[in-house]
């Protein structure tokens, strides 16, 4: 079957797999089939070696303890997953994941949706580009870079940021943002999505720009507004993008370590740590790799659920052009 | 859109990254005990790899020299050099032992981690070598070698000396008025005078957490009885229970609170603090003699206006009041490495009152554990003074979070920077320790 679709001149242009038409197979006989079979294999043995075992393995590591100095392992079964129930650290650390789950899908996914319709939006290329690059340049940095860059923006006192609450009279409002409890993981999430999300807008805007034009003309004849054609228009054709940006998002989120390693290294107090920088605390700080690879396992879990859920909503609601 | 390809990219790849390295650490039963031969012949032929904890821009060419020394004159040697900071040898040298990769020569401490690397028979036993009677162990201080001692024998190479001492701005003291205190009731009258006259009285940045164990550590020792502390970092035997540990953390939250900016130091790395106290804005910065030098290498603070003093201890303290927290630094020889002979050789070379020389010298002004291996003439003349308060001090306190197992050192650096923060009580923290040390039997 032939995909028709519009481009923006109004004209009609084939897309995708066209025709019923298969590849006629076999011509030169078995045997080729089965030397053909052979580049499959190689690619599922890398596949098996680099994705699965380490997966499985990961499980087996987590039923044992294990002393690195020496090579003693002891099976334990699943204490390491009935410690992670009374570990305080670990709630800690899936409350902060959430939370930046959370907090990066309102501003990365939904924030750029919004940023990357209003760019788009504009009526001149260069100002579209010049948006488009100035949004984006914070995604260039890496986080290691932009990990010690607000560090020294949120330094007590001497920071940007308490010289700029100062500044405008909100002196009171200065404090250590990394040096205290309740505003570490904050100050950290803060970062990241600054750090993201140009990346996300950018994305945002090659989905949008794949939106035939036509449809936005129509709705303007028929006297629909700017937020009519951002929701009715602009929302449900981009989707699925929407859907991945949610994946990557979320996922992201359960997999951030960079970020809490170099500017607060978990603390103060634990009450920075993520997932990834408890797995690590415990790997290879306390020698307690079993413990840390049932940590790795829950980070498996968490983020094969959300992909699974999140692959089952996009598909649901899919919209073909 | 290939939203199966990608779920399987990203759902799984939150682990696999987690499980590579996991399940690369399936730790080699540990081998047999080695020991040097004091009568092996030295093969100067193949490589020999040195993992070193000068990798600070200002340390890393005193390596790099020594090997470009030594290759010389063995040309057949190479010397391969991994460099880490103070912080990323940690977890490098973890990694390295779980994949069973340590290099032939490797940086550590004295205390529980170096006992790590005997107890799973990793690293070589130098007593043939090094032992206070033979040619290498008499060019040693007997001291610095006997501290990386575990069940009778020798480990360690000592390369330098290391201690904890309060340096302090001479033209800030005199402005606020205050003079070297001499009990630590009197440094927290100086703290208010210094800060009074516009000085912040003491920079300390705790992001790291073993900042403040530092301090808490020389308290212990001024108020726990040695035996008492040594009891304590064997989880076997530890129970926590002298009123020493409370009275010392009840001494660091006021030091912390009249002296520095208090909670917010949780937020400020170590290095930070150190610039703070070159740059003239603090009037003093708790270091080790190792960072003297560093101190005063191109800030605003001269060598002249710096000025030390050993933590004063608090009146009425029940343990050693002459302690001193420090403890020299040094290397161990792997087990597993292939060339044990050239590897010893080289420490040697790299030991000897030459090389000790250069080390104590500024740059790099790490005082060398080599007799002979310093010269006054050459050395900053306070990294001098500050050796002589080594030698005169009765007790090298080992620093707590590599005297102790690592989930009590864990539980120490997260419990001061609650303390610091307000949100646990001093008998909180002890408590917490003592929980970690009983789960660590």
């Amino acid at each position: 079957m032939t995909a028709m679709k519009h481009d923006y001149k109004g004209g009609a242009v084939k897309i995708g797999f066209t025709g019923s038409r298969r590849p006629e197979r076999g011509r030169l006989g078995p045997i080729t089939g089965i030397l053909s079979f052979r580049w499959i294999v190689i690619a599922f043995v890398l596949i098996l070696w680099f994705v699965y075992y380490p997966i499985i393995d990961n499980f087996l590591v987590s039923t044992k303890n294990q002393d690195i100095f020496t090579g003693e392992t002891a099976f334990v079964g699943l204490d390491n997953y009935r410690r992670l129930q009374s570990d305080p650290v670990v709630w800690t650390a899936i409350v902060n994941n959430t939370l930046y789950a959370v907090i990066s899908v309102i501003i990365q996914v939904f924030g750029a949706f919004v940023l990357a319709a209003l760019i788009e939006g504009l009526s001149e290329e260069r100002w579209r580009r010049f948006w488009r690059a100035i949004y984006f340049v914070p995604s260039a940095i890496s986080i290691t870079v932009t990990g010690l860059l607000f560090y020294f923006i949120y330094q007590p006192d001497i920071g940007l940021l308490d010289s700029a609450l100062t500044q405008i009279g909100l002196a009171d409002w200065s404090r250590a943002w990394l040096g205290e409890e309740q505003t570490a993981i904050y100050a950290i999430i803060a970062m990241s999505q600054w750090q993201g999300f140009g990346y996300s807008t950018l994305l945002f805007a090659i989905a949008i720009q794949k939106i035939p034009r036509e449809l936005y003309d129509a709705a303007i004849m028929d006297g629909a507004g700017t937020w009519r054609r951002l929701w009715n228009i602009t929302f449900p054709l981009t989707r699925e993008m929407t859907g991945l940006m949610v994946i990557v998002t979320i996922a992201g989120a359960f997999q951030v370590f960079n970020e809490v390693m170099v500017m607060t290294g978990g603390g103060p107090n634990n009450s920075s740590q993520v997932l990834g920088t408890w797995l690590y605390q415990q790997g290879f700080i306390e020698n307690d790799f079993g413990y840390g690879a049932a940590i790795a396992s829950v980070i498996f879990v968490i983020t094969l659920l959300t992909g699974f859920a999140q692959l089952w909503y996009t598909k649901r609601r899919r919209i073909d052009l | 859109m290939k939203a199966n390809t990608f779920l399987s990219t990203t759902s799984l790849g939150s682990l696999v990254a987690a499980a590579f390295v996991i399940s690369g650490t399936s730790a080699v039963a540990a081998a047999d005990p080695v020991a040097a031969d004091p009568s092996a012949a030295v093969e100067y032929t193949g490589t020999i790899s040195v993992l070193t904890k000068f990798g600070l821009q200002q340390l890393s060419p005193f390596f790099v020299d020594a090997a470009k020394a030594y290759e010389k004159l063995h040309p057949d040697v190479k010397i391969e050099l991994i460099q880490e900071s103070d912080d990323s040898v940690k977890g490098k040298t973890k990694a390295l032992v779980a994949s069973n990769s340590l290099p032939d020569i490797y940086f550590t401490w004295t205390g529980s981690w170096g006992e790590n690397f005997v107890r799973g028979n990793r690293a070589v036993d130098l007593t043939p070598v090094i032992g206070p009677q033979t040619e290498w162990g008499k060019t040693l201080a007997t001291a610095a070698v006997s501290a990386f001692q575990y069940n009778g024998k020798l480990y360690g190479v000592p390369l330098y000396l290391d201690a904890k001492f309060m340096g302090y701005n001479k033209s800030l003291f005199e402005k606020a008025g205050v003079s070297e205190p001499k009990s630590f009731d009197e440094l927290l009258s100086a703290c208010a005078a210094l800060r009074k006259s516009g000085s912040t009285p003491i920079s300390f940045g705790n992001k790291e957490g073993w900042p403040g164990v530092h301090y808490a550590g020389q308290l212990l020792s001024y108020n726990v009885p040695q035996a008492t502390l040594e009891k304590d970092f064997v989880p076997a035997t530890a129970e926590y229970s002298d009123p020493g540990y409370v009275v010392s953390l009840t001494q660091f939250k006021q030091l912390i609170d009249e002296c520095s900016d208090g909670a917010g130091t949780n937020g400020s790395s170590y290095a930070s603090a150190l610039q703070q106290f070159s740059n003239g804005k603090s009037a003093m910065y708790y270091q080790e003699i190792i960072e003297f030098d560093q101190a005063t290498a191109d800030g605003a603070l001269k060598r002249d206006d710096f000025g030390f003093f050993k933590l004063p201890a608090p009146k009425d303290a029940k343990g050693d009041i002459k302690a001193i927290e420090g403890a020299p630094e040094g290397y161990m020889i792997s087990a597993a490495s292939k060339n044990i002979p050239l590897a010893v050789d080289f420490m040697r070379f790299v030991t000897s009152a030459e090389n000790g020389k250069i080390l104590s010298a500024p740059p790099y002004g790490q005082p060398s554990a080599t007799v002979g291996g310093y010269s006054a003439e050459t050395m900053n003349p306070t990294v001098v003074d500050g050796l002589k308060v080594i030698a005169a001090s009765s007790y090298l306190m080992p620093w707590l979070d590599t005297a102790n197992p690592p989930r009590v050192a864990a539980a120490w650096l997260a419990g001061l920077q609650a303390l610091i923060g307000g949100t646990l009580t001093p008998e909180e923290v002890v408590e917490r320790v003592k929980v970690a040390a009983a789960s660590s039997k």
